[in-house]
Order: C-alpha cells, then structure tokens, then sequence
C-alpha cells in the first residue's frame, strides 16, 4: 500500500451528495430570486436616469408634425411616435424619471418626516403619543387618492405638487409602522438598560431604536414605493401631474386612452412599462421582507 | 359602591326598583361595564371622535387655505374676466369673506343639524347630490367587493389544497402579475379588449337598474371587473398563505387527519374558519377604500358616481360639495375599520385589545 492510498478518502473528503446539492441549488435559486428584481429595477432607473445621457434619445417634446404616429420600428423611432410626432422610447424614458423620483422621494419623505414622529411617538407615549397617533389615524382615513386630487389641484399641476400630495399618506403609513416597532423595542433589555445608564432622549433613538426599526421601515417603504408610483401615475392621468407637453406615464395613458381604437400602441408601451417597475418593486420588496423583516 | 344609607346612584335604582336591592343593579352595571367587547367599543368610539374631528378640520382647512382654495371659487365661476366687484360681491354671497373659524364652525354646525348646504356651481343640495351620485358607486362597491370575495375565496382554497404543485404555483404568479398593474390600467386595457375589439360590452355610459336590469349589468361587468381584479389578487395571497400556515402546521389539523377526517372537511370545516381572519381584516380594511378608490374607475367608464361628482366639484372649486364628500367617506373609511375590528374580536375570542395598537 502507498501513502497515498491510506489517505482516508471516503470518509473525510466531501463527496457531494443529492441532499447537498438540492440544498446549494435550492440556495441558488433563493438567491436568484432575490437579486433579479433588484438588478431589474436597477436596470430600470439606470435606463431611465442615464438612458437620454449617452444613447441616442430623442427628445421627449417638441416633435415635428411630419413624424406624427409612425409605427413601432420604424427607423429612427423603436417604439414609433404619437400624434404630436414625440419619440414613444423618449417619452417612456423621461417619464420613467417622473415616476421614479416621485415614487422615491414620496417615500423618502414618509420615512424621514413619518419614521420620526412615529418613533417619537412611540418612545415617549404619553400625550405626545395620543396627539401623534390620532393624527396618522386621521391621515389614513381618508380616501388616499381623493386627498391627492384635492391638494394637487388645488397647488395646480406640477411634479413637487404631486410629491407634497403623495406625501399626505406616505408620512402616517410609516409613522404608524415606526410606532409600532418603537413599542416593541421599548419592552427590550437594552433598552431599559441605556435608560438606567443615563443617556438622553436622543441618544436612545438614534442609537437605539433607528438601528432597530430601519429594516421593517425600509421594508414596508419599498413596498410603498409602488403605491406612489400608482397614485403619481393616476394623478397624471387626470391632469393633475406634470404639465402635458412633459411626458409622464400617466398622461402617456390619458392619451392612450383617447386613441384606444386607432392607436392602441400607445396605452401599452406606459402600461408595460408601469407593469414592469411595479412588478420589479414588488418582488424585491418581498424578497427583502423575507430576508430582513420577521 | 353604595353603602346603604345614602342616596344610590341611578344603577343602584335600576336594581332597586327591579328587586328592592340596589347592589344587583351595581353588580349588573359592572358586569355589563366589565364585558370585554363593550370595553373595546367604547374605547373605540372615544378614539374615533378626535379622528372624526380631525378629519373635518384638515379637509376644511385644505379647501380653504390652500392658494387655489375657496379663494379661487369666485374666479372660477365667473370667469377670467371678472371685475374685482362682481368678486367681492360673490365672496359676500358666499360667506366666503367671513373669518376661516366662522365659516369652519358654521359647517360643522350644518352637518350635525343635517343641512348640508348646496353646491356653488349647479346649485343643487348637497344631500340630492349625493342621493343621486352614492348609489351608482354603492352598487359599484359592492359588486366589486362579492365579486372579489367569491373568486379570492374559491383560488385560495383550491391552491391550498393543490400546494406546491402546479396549480398553486399558476395561482401565485398570476396574483404577483396581478397587483402588479393599476386597477385604471386594467380597466383601460378590458376596454379595448372587450369594447373596442370584440364588441361585446359597451365601453361607457351606466344605465340605472329602474331603467333596465339587462343594461344595468352589461354597464357594470367592467368596471367592477376592474375593481375587483386586483382585489382578488391581494385577498388571495393572504388567505392562501394563511390556509397553507393552518394545514401544514396546525397540531389539530393534524389530529383531524389521524382521525380519518376527509382532507376536504378539514379545508373547510377546519383550516377556513382559523385561516379566515386575515382574510376578513383585510376585505373590512378595503371596505371603505374601495368607496374612495373608484374616481379613476369611474372616470374611465363615465359612471356618475360619487367619485365623478368628486373631480367635477374639484375643478369647479366647489368647496362645499368636496368637503361633505370627503368628510363621509372619510368617515365611512372610519366606520368600516371599526365594525372590522368589532367583527374581529368578536370571531376570536383569543384576541383581546388591552393595548391600543
């Protein structure tokens, strides 16, 4: 016998065995599952966002009559143009961008302004509290869209207007989430123990309870994203977004609608494309609610 | 507690009265006081006053506050051309030059007492508005909500049963596509499907069920399709998931099947009933959003519902007609969470509310 064949081969070098690999290729598709809508959404906001900067995009406005309702494909124009003669691909791009930053900062406005005053609220309970969560409750109920149409209409139309009226319902919808973790972590060891410690109010929730709350928050934000994007979209739908000649993918559907029977073309390029990002939004929110949130 | 000689308080007559011994008056008072669903309903009710009044006050002080605001309404309604007097004059009229409080206790004052005043552009009341307008969207509501209900409930539970194999998996991916498009999408894209390329539903226009039942229901197949489409989606994933949670892991499932009991009857006599809450909280969540959500909807298919009567008032800066109309549905959002919370600790007598949440 030779050294080499003492070596205990069977025993100890790891021979791959069916419950092995069902396990590594089950992780694989996990981690498949949770990273495809996250580079898809990427893909999509890099599209939008650096898209018109380095490939050749027309501009969204001020097409010449003499292009008006090409067809999908043709030269020059990959998604045709509207009856105003204005490139589809174009318009769905800068459109995208609406949608994107008012999705975006709707919500980063209800985490910042929302998760604040509900963790407030939750940390100091009290009459700081009853005040606080009364008025989220008030907030919520009423009907989120009407809200939305009665405050952009009101500030006239424009993409700040429409983030403010978002925001109305993004702000309570994550205070009353902040709240809810705060009141959870309140009942913690540590908690109780950086209170006998000394440190001060502001501390405790930086250091303490934003730490804690941030993945449930961001979580459910993510989640909320779309629900922005669909109430910026039906803002725009009724005219009530940025103004008409700048594309958005909810006047892009008003006019979809207008030509539904001569142009349908041009309902569904907005629709697949809001379907695609609320689709993308959607599964990477499930995915890191699975992966963060308990 | 009363002691015997003095004067007993009004519950102590009660038993007095009933049986010459005010202490089962006292004992009955604190009984019925200690029921731990009239404690949840009264605490319910004293949190849902401030909410009612907040309500109010932000809806009035948006409509009136806001640059566009009622300031605009005179303007609106008399033109671009308008001479400051004529203005001034319509303002007056109007009592819109009185102080924001005056105005804001003189509406509060007409809802109680029930007089809603009359809209500024047509001068009808605001009570015939509504009676007009509520009931389209009522039965649009409704409709959208069994519909929703009868299909969520019917994919849920085959979906459970079929667990893991290829029909669960169909039902997952179609409920993710599906909450994945806007309700006013989807009513967009049925419409040219079914109006403009098949013919085979009208693709506006409502006819009210006096008028004609046939017509009725042809109008409403879209539109509450549209609503209920993606409604269906969300009731499932929760129900399935729910369901799946009770049959696979359930101690008294388990019992049940050891038992011999037929995998149908544990579905619906016992997984159903425990995995239904979930599902009861979200449809009574949804009850009054569903009201509120159905302006787009109603947009689209020109149904003059509440919603329609909603933006035609907005734009024509109509004040009072917008702020009546969403203080009720506000308040009608209110009320639908309250009887779901009713509703939900009624069913489970294991949830008890002693924190507010």
């Amino acid at each position: 016998m030779t050294a080499q064949s003492e070596l205990p081969l069977s025993a100890e070098t790891p021979v791959l065995s069916t419950d092995d690999e069902r396990e590594r290729s089950a992780y694989r598709r996990q981690e498949i599952f949770f990273w495809a809508p996250i580079v898809a959404l990427g893909l999509i906001a890099l599209i939008c966002f650096l898209g018109p900067l380095v490939l050749p995009i027309l501009a969204p406005i001020g097409g010449s009559i003499s292009n008006a309702n090409l067809a999908v494909f043709a030269p020059g124009h990959l998604l045709g143009t509207d009856p105003a003669g204005n490139d589809n691909l174009a318009k769905v791009l800068y459109g995208g961008r609406v949608s994107l930053e008012v999705g975006f900062a709707t919500v980063g406005i209800g985490l910042l302004v929302g998760g604040g005053f509900g963790a407030l609220a939750g940390f100091r309970s009290g009459w700081t509290d009853l005040v606080i969560s009364r008025l989220f409750d008030a907030l919520l109920s009423f009907p989120a869209l009407v809200l939305a149409i009665v405050i952009a209409t009101y500030l006239g139309p424009s993409e700040l207007h429409v983030i403010y009226a978002i925001s109305f319902f993004s702000i309570p919808a994550v205070g009353r989430l902040a709240r809810a973790n705060t009141l959870r972590i309140r009942s913690a060891t540590f908690f109780a123990a950086s209170r006998i410690a000394g440190a001060n109010e502001w501390t405790i929730l930086r250091r303490h309870v934003a730490p804690n709350i941030l993945p449930n928050l961001l979580t459910f934000s993510f989640l909320s994203v779309s629900v922005s994007i669909i109430a910026e979209a039906a803002l725009s739908f009724l005219g009530l977004g940025v103004p008409p000649p700048n594309p958005s993918w909810g006047n892009m559907l008003a006019l979809g609608e207008q030509y539904l029977d001569l142009r349908p073309v041009l309902l569904f390029i907005p629709a697949v494309a809001i379907f695609l990002t609320i689709l993308s939004l959607n599964l990477a929110g499930d995915a890191l609610r699975a992966r963060w949130a308990e | 507690m009363w002691r015997g000689r003095q004067e007993p308080p009004v519950a102590g007559w009660i038993g007095w009265v009933f049986s010459h011994d005010a202490r089962i008056g006292f004992e009955l008072l604190a009984r019925i006081t200690r029921a731990p669903i009239l404690k949840l309903l009264v605490r319910r009710v004293v949190q849902a006053v401030p909410v009612v009044w907040l309500v109010s006050f932000i809806t009035f002080a948006l409509m009136n506050l806001l640059p566009g605001g009622s300031s605009g309404t005179a303007l609106q309604l008399l033109g671009e051309n308008a001479t400051p007097s004529a203005i001034k004059a319509l303002n007056i009229k109007l009592h819109l030059n009185e102080p924001f409080f005056t105005r804001y206790v003189h509406w509060i004052g007409g809802l109680f007492s029930g007089h809603l005043g009359n809209s500024v552009a047509t001068g009808q009341s605001v009570a015939g508005i509504l009676a007009e307008r509520l009931p389209v969207t009522l039965e649009l509501g409704l409709v959208s909500l069994v519909l929703s209900v009868v299909f969520s409930l019917l994919s849920a539970v085959v979906a459970a049963h079929q667990r893991g194999r290829i029909v669960d998996r169909a039902n997952i991916a179609v409920s993710m596509l599906g909450l994945s498009v806007p309700n006013f999408v989807f009513a967009l894209i049925l419409v040219f499907v079914f109006a403009v390329k098949l013919h085979w539903l009208p693709s506006s226009g409502f006819t009210s069920i006096s008028a004609g039942l046939g017509q009725n229901i042809r109008g409403m197949i879209l539109p509450s399709l549209s609503i209920a489409f993606g409604l269906t989606c969300g009731y499932n994933r929760v129900l399935r998931a729910d369901l799946v949670d009770q049959l696979v892991g359930a101690d008294y499932v388990m019992l049940a099947r050891s038992k011999g009991i037929s995998e149908r009857r544990i579905l619906f006599g016992h997984a159903l009933r425990n995995a239904a809450f979930g599902f009861l909280t979200l449809v009574g969540l949804n009850l009054g959003t569903i009201i509120g959500g159905v302006v787009l909807i109603e947009e689209i298919f020109s149904l003059p519902g509440i919603g329609q009567e909603l933006v035609q008032s907005i734009t024509y800066h109509d004040t009072l007609v917008v702020e009546s109309v969403v203080v009720i549905l506000a308040v009608t959002v209110i009320a639908a969470n309250f009887m779901t919370d009713m509703v939900y600790s009624l069913l489970d007598p294991r949830i008890r509310y002693d924190r507010s949440e």
